[in-house]
Formats: C-alpha cells, sequence, structure tokens
C-alpha cells in the first residue's frame, strides 16, 4: 500500500514535469494558430454558432480531457463531428498548452 | 406473393432508402445558386466577407499545405458558389465548415457571388502540398497516364477544369486535401459528386488515385496566376 501510494506521488510528479514541459508552449499563440479560434471567437468567449461553448475560464483538465477524447472519438456526440476534422493539428502536449491557457482566460 | 403485396413491400423498401441514405445531387441548379451567379460582385465588400473565410483558409486563399484546409485562391467563382451553396443547403457534407457557410457568417446571394469573385482573383501558392512521386518516377508516370486516360476530358490537360460546367480547377491544389475528396468522391461519402466521376473512377485503386493525384500537384499553374513567392502575404490584410 506504501509502495503503491510511493508509486503514484511519483506518478504525479512525473505528469507534473509533463505540465511544466506543456507549459513551455505559448497555448495562446496555438489557439489562433491552429484555427481554435474560429470557431470559438478569438476571446475563446464568442463562438460563431450558439451551440458550440464558451471555452475561456474553463478548467484546464476538463478542456484538455475533453479535446483528447474528441480527437480519440472517444467522445462523438454534440457538435463534435465540427472538431474532429481540425484535431489531427495538434498532439497531447498541445492540447495541454491550449487548456491551460484558456483556464486563465 | 400477390401483387399488393410486392407493391406495398416496394414502397416499404422506397421509404426505407429514403430514411436511411442521404440524398444524392450533383447540380440540381436553382435557388441562391442561380442568383449568386448572375449577381455582379462586389470586390470590395468581397475582403469583407472573406474575413470570416481566412480564418481557415488563410488571408492568401492557400489553405495549408497539408490538405487539412484546401487552397481557394484562383478557383472558379462558378465552382465556389455552387460548393458553397451545396455545403448551405446540406447537400455536402462538411462538419467543420458548414456554420461559415451559414448565410449569418456570409450573408445572402450577393455576399456569396462577392466572396466568390475575391477569391478568384487572389494569387496562387508557388509551393501548394505536392505529392511525394517527382517527374521521372514510375509512379510519377503511372500517375499521368491514368490522368490523360480519365481526368482531361473534363478537368483539362492542365487542370484547369472547366467553369461553365462547375468542373474545379485542380492544379495548384493540395495533395492530402485531393486524396481525401477523391476517396469520397470514389466511395460515395461526396453527396454532390458528379456522377461521370464517380462512374470514371469507380476501378480505381488506393494506389491509383494517389498516382494520379501525385501527377495533377505537379502539374505547373499558369505564371500569370502564380504569386511572386511562397512567401507573399495579401496586402488586403495588412
Amino acid at each position: 500500500m506504501k509502495i503503491n501510494s510511493f508509486a503514484g506521488a511519483a506518478l504525479a510528479s512525473a505528469l507534473a514535469l509533463a505540465a511544466g514541459g506543456a507549459l513551455a508552449l505559448d497555448g495562446g499563440q496555438l489557439y489562433m494558430t491552429k484555427t481554435c479560434f474560429s470557431c470559438h471567437g478569438k476571446d475563446a468567449k464568442t463562438p460563431i454558432m450558439p451551440n458550440y461553448p464558451k471555452l475561456a475560464g474553463q478548467n484546464a483538465a476538463y478542456a484538455a480531457q475533453q479535446m483528447k477524447d474528441i480527437k480519440s472519438g472517444a467522445r462523438a456526440n454534440g457538435m463534435t463531428a465540427a472538431m474532429k476534422g481540425v484535431m489531427h493539428l495538434v498532439n497531447d502536449e498541445e492540447i495541454d498548452a491550449i487548456a491551460q491557457w484558456l483556464s486563465t482566460q | 406473393m400477390n401483387s399488393s403485396k410486392i407493391k406495398h413491400s416496394l414502397i416499404a423498401t422506397a421509404l426505407a432508402a429514403l430514411v436511411a441514405a442521404p440524398a444524392y445531387s450533383w447540380n440540381e441548379g436553382g435557388g441562391e445558386q442561380e442568383e449568386a451567379l448572375h449577381l455582379k460582385p462586389d470586390l470590395e465588400n468581397g475582403l469583407d466577407v472573406y474575413e470570416v473565410c481566412s480564418a481557415c483558409h488563410l488571408p492568401e486563399g492557400w489553405g495549408t499545405p497539408d490538405g487539412t484546409f484546401p487552397a481557394l485562391a484562383g478557383q472558379h467563382a462558378a465552382v465556389m458558389i455552387k460548393q458553397l451553396s451545396d455545403i448551405r443547403a446540406q447537400n455536402r457534407d462538411n462538419p467543420t465548415m458548414y456554420p461559415f457557410a451559414l448565410p449569418q457568417s456570409i450573408g445572402d446571394a450577393q455576399a456569396l457571388a462577392d466572396v466568390v469573385a475575391y477569391i478568384e482573383q487572389l494569387p496562387m501558392n508557388p509551393e501548394p502540398g505536392r505529392g511525394p512521386w517527382g517527374p521521372g518516377t514510375p509512379e510519377f508516370a503511372k500517375g499521368e497516364k491514368l490522368y490523360k486516360d480519365n481526368c482531361v476530358k473534363c478537368h483539362g490537360e492542365t487542370g484547369m477544369g472547366n467553369k461553365d460546367k462547375f468542373y474545379p480547377r485542380i492544379n495548384g491544389q493540395h495533395y492530402n486535401y485531393m486524396v481525401r475528396q477523391f476517396e469520397w468522391i470514389r466511395d460515395g461519402r461526396r453527396r454532390n459528386a458528379n456522377p461521370d466521376m464517380v462512374k470514371q473512377i469507380a476501378g480505381f485503386s488506393d494506389d491509383d488515385m494517389k498516382q494520379v493525384i501525385n501527377y495533377v500537384t505537379h502539374v505547373p499553374i499558369p505564371a500569370d496566376q502564380v504569386a511572386p513567392s511562397k512567401d507573399w502575404l495579401n496586402p488586403d490584410f495588412k
């Protein structure tokens, strides 16, 4: 049990390191160059369609998970078909950086 | 089975087909397509309208060489009017683009005429996304032969298409984009595909498809329609 929680802590720090690495990417710039803004608005709160979400201020972990699930197809409901077509443009690190940036808007 | 039973089962089959299969239609014409084709375009308004498109197709109208977004610069206005009208009418599935094509994003038939006229006169990318096989390779030669045997009649020797018949120009288009569309046309996913083309390419293998499109991406674009460099930036967006 102790070993497990130690492993858990090690994993958590590894993840934190990975997240730290992702922070080196400019999420705000990626948000523009990867065409996120085209649908969600330059300020991430004026989406082009009323059934597209505002993203500014969203929790980073939640936003990143939705992006990854839409990319993998694990999430395929709602308006995700519109987003799936561009998700090959970002990798996991870039997704994390974008999500982090969104959470600070 | 008596005749009334046969009739009923035929009706049931027809209804099921209606529900299950989306409508396929190449070019019904009419509506705002017809209207936009005959309006006098206003290039200045076209530039204003194009701003929303430029978010993905870029200010230069060159799309992305990886083929995520197609090049639009230099495309025949009539072809773009047809495709936009088809996307609006849900006759061509493009969930990513759909909201941008709607009247509330672009505007009415006049705005359609304006924006496509603006896009048509933009100079083209001298270095679009090209296929992997250059001249002199066997794959290039195979693609060239396939092109001459199958495509020239409609798309022309140099891929200029035919604006009067809504056949797109395909020279200068990105390789990955064309492969994707070709595959969708061949396999029945592009619902507004020309049935003559569907028939023409029905027997194409995946290799045939890649080789013929590879050839198209190496066809030279008329020099007077190409931007001075691949780093050209659209001055209208300064």
